[in-house]
């Protein structure tokens, strides 16, 4: 489904909790809502689900305008959504009864086979005839995202679907959120998970405050934040702060003891470099190549993140995070205390204005 | 403290077997009081349920005169049905004074604004989870009303169980504007009332006793509704 949304406010008392929205959503794709708590996350949700009526602003769904639709033209549009509640919202009685009221409201009908399996491809099955209020927090979600798959919408909105789930159940819901995806169907996810939304998304929209502080492509967002919030929330290893300088028709950022060569506009200013771990080039001893920044020092620490080892390099007072594989880790003899070199380019340097 | 052991003894006695005329008291009380509890209810379950859904502009002052009128003195009500109904009244051509309908309006004016205001109290929690809820699954008005008493049946339940119980106690006003008509008009408070006054302390001892198991009976009876 296309949705965009025009300049959409929402107060709530006096408070205010969406400060004009502008945005278009990726249409049959994983649209992943990050901000922190408050950002306003939930209240853009509940919009787009038709929960609540906009202070202000405009929703297109498909074109069809949010504000000329008849009461009958939104229960037919809920019709087509399904949505999952950040705390699970059931009607008191069985599993099977809660499954039942989508269908029944919707006058679709729906056998118990087809209630077997999307019990299976939550993880629920044989709770057909359980209370559902006497389900565990992390079943009550589930049975949630049960209740939705059930009914097989175009529009998915799900507030933070694996807040309370153990890590194997995640892995289920992300799956079947892919799965979606392939499918066709247009997901809006809301989460604070990055590693989620890293895995699942195609477009990202980051919110704080109320306000819309960056939307694109994940790969876009995720390395080249608009502001120092984004990159700090999306936990990006290194962002050291400094002042541009001109030097020698070279643009430098100042960073105390070191001096980071980058490309940009501005010449003066403070600044923070943002450096992807996995564009900082390791190695024993200095290596010639067209990378303007090579910085030498001693290892710090060594973690093991599974997959990668991340290191902490030291280079004069900056401590930079880089990521080795095992075998290169083991071939170096990477440990605290021997030093290596770093190297990377000046165009892999994200810069965010600091003022 | 013999003559409470004998009066009770001697009520006790007068129910086994019960008179007509005692029968025929506790079926108009429970018909009176029911009605006006249904009556009431079919004003005040809708009306909490808006109270509990919408949101408007001065919400919080209808809330507060609900509240308030929770509170209004039975008298003044008695006062007010007896204003509107005798034949002076607004609806005096109705001939409704001192009959069993002058009886209902005013108990069901006294039911009202209390079974509002406790089912709305019991709702606040439940309503709106409900309402999204059904909304986001495609509700229509009319399902997602349904869905919205269902799932906070048990508040309703309780907040007219209240009111029954407070209409089929209640006596000076029901005695004002029903006249306390042998055959007619009486019911267990207002015979109770006078027989105790006449002296005829067993009476309304035995009048006492079986008000107090009509009105368990009808609790019962409601709370195992809720139990389903």
């Amino acid at each position: 489904m296309q949705i965009r949304v025009e300049n959409l406010w929402q107060t709530a008392g006096k408070k205010t909790i969406l400060r004009g929205i502008d945005l278009e959503f990726a249409p049959g794709a994983v649209n992943v809502i990050l901000g922190p708590n408050g950002a306003g996350k939930s209240t853009l949700l509940r919009l787009l689900g038709l929960l609540d009526k906009p202070g202000q602003g405009e929703i297109y769904y498909d074109g069809q305008k949010r504000s000329a639709m008849s009461r009958c033209q939104c229960t037919s549009l809920r019709r087509r959504c399904g949505f999952v509640f950040q705390s699970p919202l059931l009607l008191a009685g069985t599993v099977a009864a809660n499954l039942k009221f989508g269908p029944r409201v919707r006058d679709v009908r729906i056998g118990n086979p087809e209630i077997r399996q999307v019990l299976e491809k939550t993880g629920l099955s044989g709770r057909e005839g359980q209370e559902a209020r006497l389900l565990s927090g992390g079943e009550k979600q589930r049975l949630q995202m049960a209740r939705v798959m059930l009914l097989d919408p175009d529009l998915y909105l799900l507030d933070e679907p694996t807040a309370n789930l153990d890590p194997l159940s995640v892995k289920n819901i992300e799956t079947a959120i892919a799965r979606l995806a392939r499918e066709g169907k247009t997901v809006i996810l809301a989460t604070h998970n990055l590693v989620q939304a890293r895995l699942l998304a195609a477009m990202i929209v980051f919110l704080k405050g109320g306000s819309l502080v960056q939307a694109g492509a994940a790969a876009e967002v995720l390395s080249r934040p608009l502001s120092l919030d984004i990159a700090e929330f999306s936990a990006a290893e290194n962002i050291i702060p400094g002042t541009l300088v001109r030097r020698e028709g070279r643009t430098l950022l100042d960073c105390g003891h070191l001096d980071i060569e980058v490309v940009s506009e501005r010449s003066a200013g403070r600044a923070a470099a943002v450096i992807r771990p996995e564009d900082i080039l390791v190695s024993e001893k200095p290596i010639s190549s067209s990378a303007r920044n090579s910085f030498r020092g001693p290892v710090r620490s060594v973690a093991d993140l599974g997959a990668v080892m991340a290191l902490s390099v030291d280079c004069r007072g900056i401590l930079f995070t880089v990521f080795v594989t095992r075998i290169s880790c083991t071939q170096m003899n990477l440990a605290p205390g021997i030093e290596v070199c770093l190297t990377f380019k000046a165009t892999s340097v994200h810069l965010l204005p600091l003022d | 403290m013999n003559y409470i052991l004998d009066g009770l003894k001697q009520g006790a006695a007068l129910l086994l077997p019960p008179s007509s005329e005692i029968l025929q008291i506790v079926v108009l009380s429970l018909a009176v009081s029911g009605a006006a509890t249904l009556l009431a209810s079919l004003v005040a379950v809708p009306a909490s349920l808006f109270l509990a859904l919408k949101e408007f502009r001065g919400k919080r002052l209808l809330v507060g005169l609900v509240n308030t009128a929770m509170s209004v003195p039975a008298v003044l009500i008695g006062l007010l049905v007896y204003g509107l109904v005798n034949r002076r009244g607004p609806l005096g051509t109705l001939g409704l004074l001192f009959t069993p309908g002058a009886m209902i309006l005013a108990q069901a004016l006294l039911a009202f604004p209390l079974i509002t205001a406790l089912a709305l109290a019991a709702l606040k929690g439940i309503a709106r989870d409900a309402r999204d809820l059904a909304l986001s699954l495609g509700a229509n008005r009319r399902q997602l009303a349904a869905a919205v008493i269902r799932q906070g049946r048990f508040a309703f339940l309780t907040a007219i169980i209240a009111g029954f119980s407070r209409v089929i106690g209640e006596t000076g006003m029901t005695l004002m504007v029903g006249g306390n008509i042998k055959g007619q008009t009486r019911v267990l408070t207002t015979a109770i009332s006078l027989e105790t006054m006449k002296g005829n302390f067993e009476l309304g001892i035995a009048l006492g006793i079986v008000l107090l198991l009509a009105a368990l009976a009808v609790n019962i009876a409601l709370q195992g509704l809720q139990g389903k």
